[in-house]
């Protein structure tokens, strides 16, 4: 959210029109996850670990979601799973972004050997399928909620990596970095004044959509067995536990649906910050 | 369109035609159709000499013949490819005589030179199975008929012993062409188990007739077959890995067994053809505690064991894994082997678990890592069962760190440094208490002596065990069930291994098959199957 605020001060030609409903559905469901994310133990009238009620309730009154194989309320975990979930995509996203956008602008800026090295780098490791080399990782390191953030994080910066070296040889090129040049500024001013500003755009929208993908792959490790441990309430594990239970549709339905709509909320906001933002679509 | 619906009223009569079938003629088309099994296979391999699974114990049993069974009731010996046998009395001898009709699948018949090679080679290929056949210091065939086995020291089990599908008699003549070997160096030597892996050479009512790993096993009728033959001409096991997805293809109509369905699973069937057999079976889930494992942060001594057995929540655990559908043990060992009968299982007792715990100076608890297997075996789901545990022993303020790993990085660490709690499961090779001492007891050289960290902490040790046991295999009935019965009571006060269930087996299969049975040595028997 500070991020379209920001974005659109840096695009003053186009206005922030409140008829993009898809903007706002998204910045919707975001908020309603973070709230939830931040406030629901106070208001939550179960713990996500306690045994609850009998094993394998379906939907009921007190129970909306009802019950897991355990007996807990599998509505009170999802909502505590998006503490989980939430704090794993903004971790990553955030590392990821800031390792590739560092790795990219010297890369792209400097040219030569550094490039070189940091783009092999770079290529090595997205020549692997991401999902494989996460699972890789994420089983090396053991189960746990903080080496899946690490695990995914070692997959996802180099796409960073490379947006903002190609952004910054892009805006390199153009007739006012000459000019900037020419009039003497110096090379941490030229980086930092005047090509930085132009070429994080694209690293922004990319970031928002990649958010929901980060929920989904920490979910499907956790899925597999290599995320969070038993007997935390994480959307992932809660749906490989549905799925051993096919028969009880709603244990996997809460963590199902909330997978499915960050997901669909971040590809909603990133979509439409695409359209406002991106030059190369007028 | 309108040939569209004249299509489909074609193919609907043809359909209703096919229905008004008399049923007799179905039940004959039926026993020739393959009979398919749905099964999530953990074959290592197909030598009955090196193979060391519940699956191959399925097919060498099928495929391969012992020297004596296992009848019906899970505990008589009966003749297989010998016809009697004379044991001497301080149980050192052992005196075959074979069946003379006994042939393998290539008509052979089955001589005292096949036995003395297969066992043997069981032996000197050192595989898992092999240990089964530690005691056996010579075999000699003086004569055609005969074979005489001699072992190294009394041994009341080793009848049962030989019920083993992994002391499958093999075709010694026909596997040496296909490079096999026997000789003491057999381990390097033999290089038979390629060939073994597509064909099968043995005396068993099936022969194997074709292998395709993570896929399929298929079987066939034994034409050679010297004893009845079995009802179904070819059954066909198709790998489906998890209870569900094996249910869906019993449904669909794919398969016709569905092997490996769990309680709570099946419990959902409303099929109306579909049919849910619940049986008791011999398999066991427990937990076990190393108070020698490193790096743990409160000793674990005698009265904290007692503490944690008391802690657990037995009858809740067999609710929420099994449905109900299992049993409490009170050791080990299953109820009916020798020595058991009478013991009562240990009581839930949250209020005395505490006691204990104040009085072992432990009453603010203590944190522990409990790294498990994450498998679903026997239809637990061992995360959900770790779970409930968890939450057991939080009444007695012992938090448990769960952590699920594959089984191989499990067994890498239990065997390694020790892990203070785990869980883990146990299911006989053949009918006989003397395997859970060996396993079990904390005596030098066991499995569990080991893992437990009893090299760490020498209180463990029991040093009455190594004799108790050479007197319960060196006399017979009543006075060594009285040592197994002393031995099985040792393992159940030492609280290191705790029997948590013995989830009932449950087969679920179409409506019309019948003959499906559980078997202490090998698990499904095939042969018994058929159509009605």
């Amino acid at each position: 959210m500070a991020s379209a605020s920001a974005l659109s001060a840096h695009a003053p030609a186009r206005s922030f029109r409140l008829a993009r409903p898809a903007l706002v559905v998204g910045i919707g469901i975001l908020i309603f996850w973070v709230v939830v994310a931040l406030t629901v133990e106070f208001w939550a009238p179960y713990e996500p670990l306690k045994i609850v009620s009998r094993k394998l309730q379906p939907p009921s009154f007190s129970h909306w979601l009802g019950t897991d194989a355990l007996g807990r309320d599998v509505l009170i975990r999802t909502f505590y799973g998006a503490q989980y979930s939430l704090t794993i995509a903004v971790i990553v996203v955030a590392a990821s972004v800031t390792i590739g956008s560092v790795v990219g602008a010297l890369s792209g800026f400097f040219g030569g050997w550094p490039d070189s090295i940091l783009m092999r780098l770079v290529d090595i490791t997205l020549s692997f399928p991401p999902v494989l080399l996460a699972m890789s990782i994420a089983a090396s390191l053991g189960p746990g909620v903080q080496n899946t953030a690490i695990a995914i994080v070692v997959v996802w910066w180099p796409v960073y990596a490379r947006l903002m070296r190609g952004q910054v040889l892009d805006v390199l090129s153009r007739d006012h970095i000459e000019a900037a040049v020419a009039g003497g500024a110096s090379r941490t001013r030229l980086l930092l004044k005047h090509i930085l500003p132009l070429s994080w755009t694209p690293t922004i929208i990319s970031a928002t959509m990649d958010f929901g993908q980060v929920v989904l792959l920490a979910a499907s490790l956790s899925f597999i067995g290599l995320g969070a441990k038993p007997p935390t309430p994480e959307w992932g594990s809660m749906i490989s536990e549905g799925a051993a239970h096919f028969y009880s549709w709603w244990i996997a339905f809460g963590p199902g649906l909330a997978i499915l709509s960050i997901g669909l909320g971040c590809n909603f906001i990133g979509d439409t910050l695409r359209d406002m933002l991106d030059p190369k679509d007028e | 369109m309108a040939r569209t619906l004249r299509t489909h009223a074609l193919t609907l009569s043809l359909a209703c035609a096919t229905m008004l079938v008399p049923a007799s003629l179905v039940t004959a088309q039926a026993q020739d159709k393959p009979l398919v099994i749905a099964r999530d296979m953990d074959i290592n391999s197909l030598d009955p000499s090196r193979g060391f699974c519940d699956t191959c114990q399925i097919v060498f049993s099928s495929t391969y013949a012992r020297l004596v069974n296992l009848d019906k009731d899970n505990k008589t010996i009966v003749p297989m490819l010998a016809e009697s046998w004379e044991i001497n009395a301080d149980q050192t001898k052992f005196t075959f005589k074979l069946n003379p009709k006994a042939k393998f699948s290539d008509g052979s018949p089955v001589e005292p030179k096949d036995v003395k090679w297969s066992l043997e080679r069981l032996k000197n290929v050192k595989g898992s199975a092999s240990y089964l056949v530690d005691p056996v210091k010579s075999i000699e065939t003086p004569d055609a008929q005969t074979v005489v086995i001699d072992l190294t020291e009394s041994n009341s089990e080793f009848l049962s012993v030989l019920t083993a599908p992994f002391l499958a008699i093999i075709n010694s003549d026909v596997v040496a062409e296909n490079g096999g070997d026997a000789g003491t160096d057999a381990a390097t030597k033999d290089t038979a188990e390629q060939w073994l892996l597509a064909n099968s050479a043995g005396a068993g009512p099936f022969v194997l007739s074709s292998y395709s790993p993570n896929q399929e096993v298929r079987l066939k009728r034994n034409d050679n077959y010297w004893g009845e033959a079995p009802a179904v001409s070819e059954i066909i096991m198709q790998q489906s890995k998890g209870g569900v997805s094996q249910l869906q293809l019993l449904e669909g109509g794919t398969a016709d067994i569905a092997m490996q369905v769990d309680p709570t699973t099946a419990k959902s069937i409303t099929n109306a053809d579909i049919v849910v057999d619940t049986q008791p079976s011999l398999n066991m889930v427990y937990v076990a505690l190393a108070p020698g494992a490193k790096g743990l942060p409160n000793p674990m001594g005698s009265k904290v064991r007692e503490a944690i057995a008391h802690a657990i929540d037995y009858d809740g655990i067999i609710d929420l894994t099994v449905d109900g559908k299992g049993r409490r043990l009170a050791t080990p060992i299953p109820e009916g082997f020798p020595g058991t009968g009478g013991a009562e299982p240990i009581s839930y007792d949250v209020e005395k678990a505490k006691a204990l715990m104040a009085e072992a100076g432990a009453a603010d608890g203590f944190t522990i890592d409990a790294m498990y297997p994450n498998v679903n075996q026997y239809g637990v789901d061992y995360t959900l069962m770790m779970q409930k545990i968890q939450q057991d022993l939080a009444e007695i303020k012992i938090e448990l760190n769960l952590e699920p790993v594959e089984f191989s990085v499990w067994r890498e660490r239990v065997n390694g440094d020790g892990i203070p709690l785990t869980a883990v499961y146990f299911a006989p090779d053949f009918f006989g208490t003397s395997q859970y001492i060996q396993y079990f007891a904390m005596m030098d050289g066991t499995v569990w002596y080991k893992r437990a960290g009893a090299a760490n902490d020498p209180e463990l040790a029991r040093p009455e065990v190594a004799g108790l046991l050479k007197k319960a295999l060196s006399t017979g009935g009543a006075e060594s069930d009285g040592y197994f019965r002393e031995l099985a009571k040792g393992i159940a006060e030492d609280h290191i291994i705790l029997p948590i269930l013995s989830p009932d087996n449950v087969f679920v299969y179409r409506k019309g098959l019948e003959g499906l049975r559980f078997s202490a040595c090998c698990n499904m028997v095939l042969s018994d199957i058929s159509w009605k």
